[in-house]
């Protein structure tokens, strides 16, 4: 048997433990990378910051840990541009039980973060209000456009002093007649679930996205056509907004030369406050160290078989 | 507050033929709808065959006929379908149909958590009867009903706790939890959640595998799928794509011919993105579109064999 034979069959014990010593070795060293974010996530990053301070924003969070290593820092990067902007936020999700429970925790470690630092604290019931789970998503965003207040009545919120009220009458809700009076509609997931909200309410409200690299190229249509305003795809989605929160877009300059440039917008500002680089710079190293192991895999593999090939073909 | 104050309180705001306030009869209401659904349940299973087909047929007609009219019937512009008043009798069979949609879309919404009970129990007679039996593998039956068991008590009392005995919001700091909310995080966050990450997380290694073993370059198509792939996946990675813009750069002012600019990584991604892959998907999703459209008027109006005229 020669060495490229062998090569082909090699143990695939032997390519997991590469990719668990590559991946782990990665993950030790988060390192700012310097990159050009794509023209999706600067849509995204612009949209959100566009927005007036104390909007209204509607948050629906499909996603569960599954998708952790790219939705958790989607989930993360939104929370904090939300509460850097005093935006009032209302979540639910429409595609998992699970995944209210997941955004509730993710919330509450970024609640205490910014308490930390000494910022506002975000309060349910007053900034935010936690709807829960709609288990049938076609139904639920058909009534969000059609009658919001229908859609969501009689559902309570907690306070901050433990009692509960009705969500129309927080201040989050209190001026919202119908899905057009509020300012933006965010979806967090991992799954269609975004093509549903889309084709029912895209019409009604401007929607953004942050979905998982798998996801992504599904929604890019709508985001070409417009009915998508912005789009943070994958990993490099994460990356790029935490980029953006760092640099702005047209913003920060190093050497005389704008970090982040964009000739569709004017100047987009950083945040200037609280974390801004974080889950996307951790894995975002290790992000790179996975696709050179996957194109390596290809070549090599590749080259194991032509070389295999041309020998029997000598052979003959 | 306990749970019929709780009930009690969950009452209609806005009144419409589809949907009517009950008031203080909210729990006559409710005792009556159960009767009937149960007295329902019970003459469903007892009609024959033919006529379940019948009413399985009737009823997804009229689920679906709102929706289908609230989608053709013309519709003023921004009208609040609760508040305004019609100016006549076309606006009024408007509002009539759009004020439906929201009945049935809750509904829809109480028969998926129905549909999850109907899930529960099937799962609990299933796996209750192979332990019952002691066929094979009965172990995992174990294993599956009392996880079950023993997330829905923690899980429910948790609930219990947080929603009607905390009234300070007390819970919400971790250092005020009692045993229950210690056990309920450590079996959703701590072993759930970490399971279900550890199992997404095992598609890497197939990938890796795959990649390896199986995307062999064999054909034309197999080059230019590879090709794009590979520009694709480079351009994910930052650093490359920034290195490679900055020689670019370089090379543009040196040559001075801007042209070159279009050999960017980003841009070149980019491209290949919007003239090639978003048409494609487009293309897909316009045949996946006529496909769901005409499925799912065969199954609304019953023509599908799969569905209610198997």
């Amino acid at each position: 048997m020669t060495i490229w034979e062998k090569m082909q069959k090699v143990d695939r014990r032997i390519l997991y433990a590469i990719l668990v010593v590559c991946v782990c070795v990665g993950l030790f060293f988060p390192t700012t990378i310097p990159t050009d974010p794509d023209p999706s996530s600067k849509s995204f990053y612009a949209e959100v910051m566009k927005l007036e301070k104390g909007s209204t924003v509607i948050i629906q969070t499909d996603w569960t840990n599954s998708t952790r290593g790219e939705s958790m820092g989607h989930f993360e990067n939104l929370m904090r541009l939300m509460m850097h902007g005093d935006h009032k936020f209302v979540f639910y999700s429409a595609a998992d039980p699970a995944a209210p429970q997941v955004a509730r925790t993710v919330l509450a470690r970024i609640v205490a973060e910014r308490k930390g630092q000494g910022l506002r604290e975000y309060k349910v019931g007053e900034d935010y209000i936690d709807l829960g789970f709609f288990p049938n998503a076609e139904a639920t965003n058909t009534t969000m456009g059609s009658n919001l207040r229908s859609v969501w009545a009689n559902r309570k919120s907690k306070t901050p002093t433990g009692g509960e009220v009705d969500v129309w009458q927080t201040p989050v809700l209190k001026d919202v007649k119908n899905i057009g009076d509020v300012d933006m509609m965010i979806v967090v997931t991992a799954s269609a679930s975004i093509d549903v909200a889309i084709q029912r309410l895209a019409q009604k409200v401007p929607i953004t996205a942050m979905v998982t690299g798998v996801t992504g190229p599904g929604v890019l249509p709508f985001y070409q056509s417009g009915q998508v305003k912005g789009l943070a795809i994958g990993l490099k989605g994460v990356y790029d907004v935490e980029y953006m929160m760092v640099n702005g877009i047209n913003d920060v300059e190093v050497e005389g030369k704008k970090v982040v440039e964009w000739d569709k917008v004017g100047k987009v500002d950083r945040v200037n406050e609280g974390t801004t680089f974080s889950r996307g710079r951790a894995y975002y190293g290790t992000l790179h160290v996975a696709l050179v192991l996957l194109i390596l895999a290809v070549v090599m593999g590749n080259v194991a078989m032509f070389a295999s090939r041309r020998r029997k073909g000598d052979a003959v | 507050m306990n749970l019929m104050q709780y009930m009690l309180a969950q009452q209609a705001i806005e009144e419409t033929f589809w949907r009517k306030a009950p008031g203080q009869g909210l729990i006559l209401w409710v005792v009556i709808g159960l009767a009937l659904g149960t007295g329902l349940c019970f003459l469903l299973s007892t009609v024959p065959t033919n006529l379940r087909k019948k009413v399985i047929f009737t009823f997804t007609f009229l689920a679906g006929l709102p929706y289908v009219l609230a989608f053709l019937w013309p519709r003023p512009i921004s009208a609040d379908f609760t508040n305004d008043v019609p100016r006549n009798t076309g606006e009024q069979i408007g509002f009539f149909i759009n004020q439906a949609v929201e009945p049935v879309g809750t509904l829809t919404n109480i028969l998926g958590g129905f549909l999850l009970g109907v899930g529960i129990f099937s799962l609990v007679r299933v796996h209750s009867i192979r332990i019952k039996r002691k066929q094979e593998n009965w172990g995992y039956s174990l294993v599956l009903l009392s996880s079950f068991a023993i997330m829905t008590v923690v899980g429910f009392w948790d609930w219990r706790l947080r929603a009607f005995v905390d009234q300070t919001g007390a819970l919400n700091v971790r250092d005020n939890w009692q045993p229950v909310n210690y056990a309920q995080d450590l079996l959703f966050e701590g072993i759930y959640q970490q399971m279900d990450s550890a199992m997404f997380s095992m598609i890497a290694f197939f990938i890796l595998s795959a990649a390896y073993r199986a995307f062999r370059i064999r054909s034309v198509e197999a080059t230019v799928m590879m090709a794009s792939a590979l520009i694709l996946m480079l351009n994910l990675m930052g650093a490359l794509t920034y290195a490679w813009g900055e020689g670019i750069n370089n090379l543009v002012v040196q040559t001075g011919n801007p042209f070159l600019m279009n050999f960017k990584l980003n841009v070149f991604a980019d491209w290949l993105r919007s003239t090639m892959q978003i048409p494609a998907i487009r293309a897909i999703d316009f045949g996946v579109g006529l496909g769901a459209l005409a499925m799912g008027l065969r199954l609304w109006l019953g023509l599908e064999k799969g569905g209610v005229t198997a």
